[in-house]
């Protein structure tokens, strides 16, 4: 450390870090010249929690590895379960985790855009955002009995079936939440102060976001088309053989999957919007879907004595904050052998000493805040 | 492509834009919700605190069979004494529910055979003493008589 | 004012006090009625920013300490009163202690500059433009003692991009105040407010003639203040709270009353220098033509000016508000740039332009 650097700490208490991230800066002048991520500090063992539960068990834990989107882990967890014990999810179960998934990345990216635009100082929005995920939590609420971890899916399909009504309240809310985010992007996206800030910084290349597994919006914002809703891949790297693509009815449903070009911070802003946008157009299709048709939810499973064959299963699922994989290996019993999660944040969080070096201090926010990092779920 | 020079003009317009859609909500109405005072609306899916079943003849429903204590993700959450009566079935001497540790998860609702669990809609459950929060099976049986939601009685699923 | 003074004396004869104790603490009176005044204002302004900006969210705001939240700020006023004053290890306590007041008095000074009435101001020098200029910019004296005596980074990084800050706008802000200077041919603030005085209601305001004045001085205030977009001195999501991190309680009260007083007043002189100040937007006022009583409507008048210069101090605060409700933060080295490369050079301009103005068209 060289005589006229400032080492300084950010976090674990501070009040940007969206939780417990410590990052340690070495500064000169305004100039970041070293960043240091330190995680752990919300480590609950997550992993290892699952060897001494049985598979019903774990399913309720699931939903806090990441609290803004429990659908996403929960539906990972599920899946790699089913795929394991060979249960079949009936199709109206599985248009109704569409729907809830989507609904949940919808309320998962408000949050996000939210306390980005409060990180680089817009007040306002935030609140806007809140109110409108308000609305998602609420109908959640009315669903599932609580507003954050919904403990909803089980192996083989749902608690309890959607109403009427609920699709209702639900089309209601599609119908106006356009013109939200035509206000967001009224206060923010041509904002001279905004793009100034965000356009060219924190640029990550096509290359580097492949080694360094970054994946989700962060990804496609470099401008690689990689989205596991979608069966058909366009990955820059042949190599890179995935499965379980196009999981659910994803292939029966019309959507397109946004993407940017220089992967800067204003990029991954976009994206994230446009993606709001898909989410909308997604749910409607469910809710047509729904109405119009009828059908089980849940296989009828003993869950509470399930026991899955010996083997082993990666399951994929596109989060809001790239590719939520659960890995589940089983020796037969009635507990998980082994239970493996792999979230998006952390490979962001991986990413940031290489994205930070040389950059402006306040760039921080810009480019830490539009990563989309949540620290429970790098730290599991 | 934007010419260059028209970049201060539409900066101009984009700010004023800005301004215009922020100063717009001051003419909506507030969304606050003021809580102690008002409180959401709750559906019966809610999961609140615990209540045992009390059929019409002030029977508890429960066999005591120990489902709930098998599906709930926690350890030692729940806690039931279990002892026969006359007829030779089982019933709960004590049924014992540690809100410090519940996760309200719904599990031990979701999964009982005889419907003899549900959860309330009650919340605010904030109290000075820890040991206000083990729930013992008087309060389980008071809290089904206060709760909203009487639910009829479930057959066996 | 004589016979104020004499009515003062009076009073104290009643309660058989000499003369002497008069003649001491009468100059002290209008600095106390100032601070009092300030101290009310203040206590509004705080509220009437958490309710403006309540509205601008779809909030509702405090309205939990008496009707409509109006003892709020009272409330938050007596517990930072109650709170332990706190020298952090490794402060210099005598400039930790100093900060607060160096950041606080000079506001008190220059809220005695400005012209509350035709008649009625504290302080009226022929160069009181200039003073308040120049005390205005001491609080950021304060600040960087702040930063520099509370032995923490992240206050020290805040108190240096304040002082970088108010260096650089503070050019621009002086360039177009001698514009203004040019356009009423004295720098008395009374004298300034006069020229405004036109025939027609409010045309002679010289925000017309230096409408690109006006704004390069709103923005430069706004970055004088500290206020969002550039609160980069106490950007929350980088530096905690910048330079006032360290201290609580009564220090803390300072610095935030001295940061709402000097809006207050910042609001005011742009009112003063913009908008008319003290005139009634009318081109008469309302208690002469309303009030027949001639004595009464003399009095009132005054009031009446002191009433329309705080209307348009509200709405300038107003759109302060409006602007902190909408804008992120600027960037450091961006808010260098947009001083030196845009605002300088547009306040040239707007110089240039006033002084042509005068030249040929407003001195004939």
């Amino acid at each position: 450390m060289t005589k006229n650097r400032l080492k300084i700490n950010i976090g674990p208490q501070h009040p940007s870090t969206h939780g417990v991230l410590r990052l340690v800066l070495e500064l000169e002048g305004e100039i970041i010249k070293s960043c240091e991520p330190v995680i752990g500090y919300l480590h609950r063992g997550m992993e290892k929690m699952a060897e001494n539960r049985t598979y019903l068990q774990y399913l309720p834990i699931v939903d806090r590895i990441d609290y803004l989107s429990g659908f996403f882990n929960s539906f990972a967890y599920c899946n790699a379960v089913e795929n394991l014990a060979q249960i079949e999810v009936s199709k109206r179960s599985q248009y109704i985790r569409v729907l809830t998934m989507e609904m949940n990345r919808l309320s998962s990216h408000l949050l996000w855009l939210g306390t980005f635009l409060l990180d680089m100082g817009a007040t306002s929005p935030l609140f806007y955002t809140f109110r409108d995920r308000e609305v998602i939590l609420s109908l959640f609420e009315e669903l599932t009995g609580q507003r954050l971890m919904y403990n909803y899916y089980t192996f083989g399909g749902l608690r309890h079936d959607v109403s009427d009504d609920w699709l209702d309240k639900v089309g209601d809310f599609v119908k106006i939440m356009p013109k939200k985010i035509q206000d967001y992007e009224d206060i923010i996206t041509n904002n001279p102060i905004f793009t100034t800030r965000t356009k060219n910084i924190g640029v990550l290349s096509k290359n580097s976001t492949l080694q360094y597994s970054i994946t989700g919006p962060n990804l496609r914002a470099t401008g690689i088309r990689v989205d596991y809703r979608n069966s058909k891949q366009e990955t820059g790297n042949k190599e890179h053989n995935s499965h379980g693509l196009g999981y659910l009815v994803y292939p029966e449903l019309d959507f397109e999957i946004p993407t940017a070009k220089t992967g800067d911070s204003f990029d991954r802003y976009k994206v994230r919007v446009e993606e709001m946008k898909v989410c909308l157009k997604l749910i409607s299709q469910c809710i047509d879907w729904l109405k119009s048709n009828t059908g089980e939810i849940i296989s009828p499973i003993k869950q509470h004595l399930l026991k899955v064959p010996e083997g082993e299963f990666i399951s994929n699922v596109e989060a809001p904050r790239g590719v939520c994989s659960c890995y589940v290996k089983s020796d037969g019993s009635g507990n998980p052998y082994r239970v493996k999660w792999r979230t998006g944040s952390f490979y962001a969080v991986q990413i940031l000493p290489k994205l930070l070096e040389n950059t402006f201090y306040p760039d921080l926010m810009a480019i830490f805040g539009s990563l989309d990092v949540i620290l429970p779920e790098v730290d599991r | 492509m934007m010419k260059k020079s028209l970049k201060p003009f539409r900066d101009i317009i984009a700010l004023a834009l800005g301004h215009l859609t922020v100063f717009k909500h001051v003419f909506k109405r507030p969304v606050t919700l003021e809580y102690p005072e008002k409180k959401l609306p709750l559906n019966d899916n809610f999961r609140g605190e615990h209540a045992l079943v009390v059929d019409n003849e002030g029977k508890l429903l429960c066999t005591a069979c120990g489902t709930c204590q098998r599906v709930c993700p926690s350890f030692e959450t729940i806690e039931i004494e279990k002892e026969k009566n006359e007829s030779g079935k089982f019933y709960p001497k004590n049924y014992t529910i540690d809100l410090n540790k519940c996760i309200f998860c719904g599990n031990c609702v979701q999964y009982c055979p005889f419907g003899a669990i549900i959860m309330t809609k009650e919340y605010e459950l904030a109290d000075e003493k820890k040991s206000a929060l083990k729930l013992d099976i008087n309060t389980l049986k008071k809290n089904y008589s206060d709760s909203i939601i009487k639910k009829t009685v479930k057959s066996k699923r | 004012m004589e016979y104020l003074y004499f009515l003062y004396i009076d009073f104290l004869h009643k309660y058989n006090l000499p003369e002497f104790i008069g003649m001491a603490t009468f100059p002290l009176l209008p600095f106390c009625m100032v601070a009092a005044a300030l101290i009310l204002v203040v206590l509004f302004l705080v509220l009437m920013e958490r309710k403006v900006l309540a509205f601008f969210t779809q909030r509702k705001g405090p309205n939990r300490v008496g009707p409509w939240g109006l003892f709020q700020t009272i409330a938050d006023a007596i517990k930072l009163l109650c709170k332990e004053n706190i020298t952090p290890t490794g402060a210099e306590k005598f400039m930790f202690n100093l900060a607060p007041l160096l950041a606080f008095v000079p506001v008190m000074v220059v809220w005695g500059l400005i012209p509350f009435s035709s008649e009625f101001d504290f302080m009226s020098y022929s160069v009181s433009a200039l003073l308040f200029m120049t005390i205005a910019s001491i609080p950021t004296l304060g600040i960087l003692l702040a930063g520099y005596a509370s032995n923490n980074k992240y206050s020290l990084i805040g108190s240096f991009r304040s002082v970088a800050q108010a260096i650089s706008y503070e050019l621009p802000l002086v360039f177009v105040l001698v514009s203004i200077v040019v356009l009423a041919s004295s720098l008395n603030l009374r004298q300034i407010v006069l020229a405004q005085i036109s025939v027609y209601p409010f045309c002679g305001w010289f925000i017309f003639p230096a409408f690109l004045g006006f704004l390069i001085f709103f923005i430069c205030a706004t970055a004088e203040l500290n206020r969002c977009p550039f609160d980069l001195p106490e950007a929350e999501s980088e530096l905690v709270s910048g330079y006032n991190t360290e201290y609580s309680g009564m220090k803390f009260a300072f610095f935030f009353l001295a940061e709402y007083a000097m809006m207050f007043i910042m609001c005011a002189f742009m009112a003063t220098l913009f908008l008319g100040g003290f005139l009634s937007p009318f081109g008469f006022y309302l208690s002469e033509r309303f009030i027949h009583n001639d004595l009464l409507a003399q009095v009132l008048v005054y009031f009446e000016q002191v009433f329309w210069l705080f209307l348009k101090t509200f709405f300038l605060i107003f759109c302060m508000m409006l602007v902190r409700a909408t804008l992120p933060r600027l960037k450091s080295n961006q808010l260098m740039g947009f001083a030196w490369k845009v605002l300088l050079p547009l306040s040239f301009l707007n110089l240039f332009f006033i002084c042509c103005y005068k030249y040929f068209i407003y001195a004939k």
